[in-house]
């Protein structure tokens, strides 16, 4: 049973050029056959990657309009109605990972002119705030509608960074980009949750606590998770609002 | 084997080992950048620095599974060994390979953010209590620092400070690196949208990873015991029966096991008989799997060399192993399991003049 080193085996020598010709056959096999596996492993892994979305940047379509700067408990701009479409609420959001509080909180409830970038994926849209400067006098005729509530909820889905699920990055969910999505929210920027049924055709919520303020680190243990919660749900123009009730979260998978 | 300490001792064969390891990961990072998205059924494309960060990541992990068979397989079937003679190299290019993956993950998910990258590394998702959500990228923060560590002390300079047995033991880390490297993929990438094709990859890797050690711990075993001649054999006056002449060929061993942790290599050359530990001086190569060339022990591993006589590195090199007596009643070896002073000079046992 015993192996042993036989006198006509080849024997490698790192440092001798002189390689026993076996083992150059051998060895050049090998070789080949390693770098065209890892040449087919890479196509196969790579080609293969799921579909992150439609979402993006929307830079060559740069956003400016005037509103009112509102904070539901986030950043909102809502827009009056025209003569094309009904009037809307923004989600807002400020450059790389954080909010857009300074400029909601200076200017909270008078109308601005904002302008900026939006990050869009489906209906979620998200504005990524440049300036804001406030509209002297008010929005002709213009008072936001109040919220509509939509009745209590239990929803199934995924608590992500309202950005980066926009489209600021591809793919912005799931649990690789949970640290990310923690560092968002940290930053300011709005939580959406993302759920698998619709409700009214819109599978995507700003959320709110349950009383309708800011939600702090207690949602960090669900975030990036496949959980249900029960709610309260709002519409505030296009604008689904979902008032969690976290005590009722449950981690699926 | 080098009487000063150089970077990199190049020879035909390291260039060839390296020049072959380099095609290979531009290969990999060509095709999973460059080629490999076009074929994707995307909506939009992924990010490139996500794309770039899976690369590397994937890449890195691929490179540890092959190391990690490297070993094994050289057990298996001796035509691997030019694959581990120069595998520190494929070590030091796996961890600068995982470092650019960090690198990108640090650039990209956790900058953009008024927190200090390092600090929000740390600090932004610590659901250290809860499986799903864990922070897996403290498992690649492990992982990385292993390879770095192993990659430092990776040239013959630490081998020598720190000596044979505490080298190899800290080396052992790299298994504890895979692990870290597997716990950081599971708990991460794989629990992302199912992706049967980079699941199948990272299963297969860690079976084959896992089996591989498995057969070989099985063969060893075997061959343990059809090793251990010298301590089932009847014993005469303090001397082991060690086996016949007969069974060793000529410039070749055979390997007598002592105990789990002392080995014997017995050599038959120019009709003579010489033991030394089994143990090479550099890594604890397997100098009974090795041959006798130009008059000297020459292990499988590295090419280290000593003389039959004395077990000392031929000048100007100064390593020294242990030897050991022998005697021959007829054509029966006996060996005295006393092992002598690494470099003591042992008068080889002449085959034509037994008793």
């Amino acid at each position: 049973m015993s192996w042993k080193q036989t006198k006509d085996a080849p024997f490698f020598v790192g440092y001798l050029n002189a390689v026993p010709k076996p083992l150059v056959t051998f060895v050049g096999v090998f070789a080949l056959c390693f770098v065209a596996g890892l040449g087919l492993a890479a196509l196969a892994l790579s080609s293969t990657q799921n579909d992150p979305g439609n979402g993006s940047y929307q830079w060559g379509n740069r956003y400016e309009n005037v509103g009112i700067l509102e904070l539901r408990p986030y950043p909102v701009l809502r827009v009056p109605s025209d003569s094309e479409t009904p009037a809307r609420t923004y989600m807002l959001t400020g450059n790389g990972k954080r909010g857009a509080f300074d400029q909601a909180e200076t200017n909270q409830d008078t109308s601005v002119t904002l302008r900026g970038v939006p990050v869009k994926r489906g209906d979620l849209t998200m504005i990524q705030v440049g300036r804001v400067e406030p509209v002297e006098g008010e929005v002709s005729g213009f008072t936001p509608a109040e919220p509509v509530s939509l009745g209590r909820w239990k929803l199934a889905g995924e608590i992500c960074d309202g950005k980066c699920y926009a489209g600021a990055m591809r793919p912005g969910r799931g649990l690789a980009h949970k640290a990310c999505a923690d560092l968002c929210l940290t930053g300011g920027i709005p939580p959406v949750f993302v759920s698998a049924g619709p409700v009214e055709n819109r599978n995507f919520f700003l959320m709110a606590d349950k009383d309708g303020n800011l939600l702090g680190d207690e949602i960090k243990p669900l975030l990036a998770l496949f959980i249900e919660v029960e709610g309260e749900v709002e519409q505030l123009d296009d604008l689904m609002v979902f008032k969690v009730d976290l005590a009722t979260a449950r981690i699926l998978k | 084997m080098s009487v000063q300490y150089t970077p990199v001792i190049w020879n035909r064969n390291k260039m060839f080992y390296d020049a072959v390891l380099l095609i290979a990961i531009a290969l990999y990072l060509y095709v999973f950048i460059r080629v490999a998205p076009g074929f994707e059924d995307v909506t939009k494309p992924i990010d490139g620095a996500i794309l770039r960060m899976r690369a590397f990541g994937s890449c890195a992990f691929l490179m540890l599974t092959i190391i990690l068979c490297i070993g094994p397989l050289a057990r298996l079937d001796r035509r691997f060994l030019p694959l581990l003679y120069n595998r520190r190299h494929f070590g030091v290019m796996t961890a600068g390979i995982a470092a650019v993956h960090a690198n990108y993950v640090l650039g990209w998910y956790f900058s953009f953010s008024p927190t200090d990258k390092y600090v929000a590394l740390l600090s932004s998702n610590t659901s250290y209590g809860q499986l799903l959500g864990f922070p897996f990228e403290s498992f690649g923060i492990a992982a990385l620092l292993i390879l770095f560590v192993l990659a430092a002390t990776s040239h013959d300079f630490w081998l020598s400070f720190l000596g044979a047995p505490i080298w190899k033991a800290l080396h052992m880390f790299i298994y504890a690196a895979y692990a870290f490297v597997v716990l950081h993929v599971a708990l991460g990438a794989l629990q992302g949208p199912a992706d049967p094709i980079f699941t199948s990859v990272v299963a297969a890797s860690v079976i084959l990873v896992s089996g591989l050690h498995f057969a070989t711990g099985r063969m060893e075993a075997r061959r343990e015991r059809g090793n251990e001649t010298a301590k089932a054999s009847l014993q005469q006056e303090g001397w082991l029966v060690a086996g016949e002449v007969d069974d060793i060929d000529d410039d070749c061993a055979k390997v007598v096991t002592l105990s789990d942790d002392e080995r014997v290599a017995i050599f038959k050359y120019e009709g003579k008989l010489s033991a030394i530990t089994n143990a090479c001086a550099h890594q604890n190569g397997p100098l009974g799997e090795g041959k006798v060339l130009w008059g000297c022990i020459t292990c499988p591993w590295h090419g280290y060399q000593y003389n039959l006589a004395d077990g000392r590195a031929p000048e100007p090199f100064t390593e020294k192993i242990s030897t050991y007596r022998l005697k021959l009643i007829g054509s029966t070896i006996l060996l005295d399991p006393n092992a002598l002073p690494p470099g003591t000079h042992v008068e080889p046992v002449e085959i034509g003049a037994a008793a």
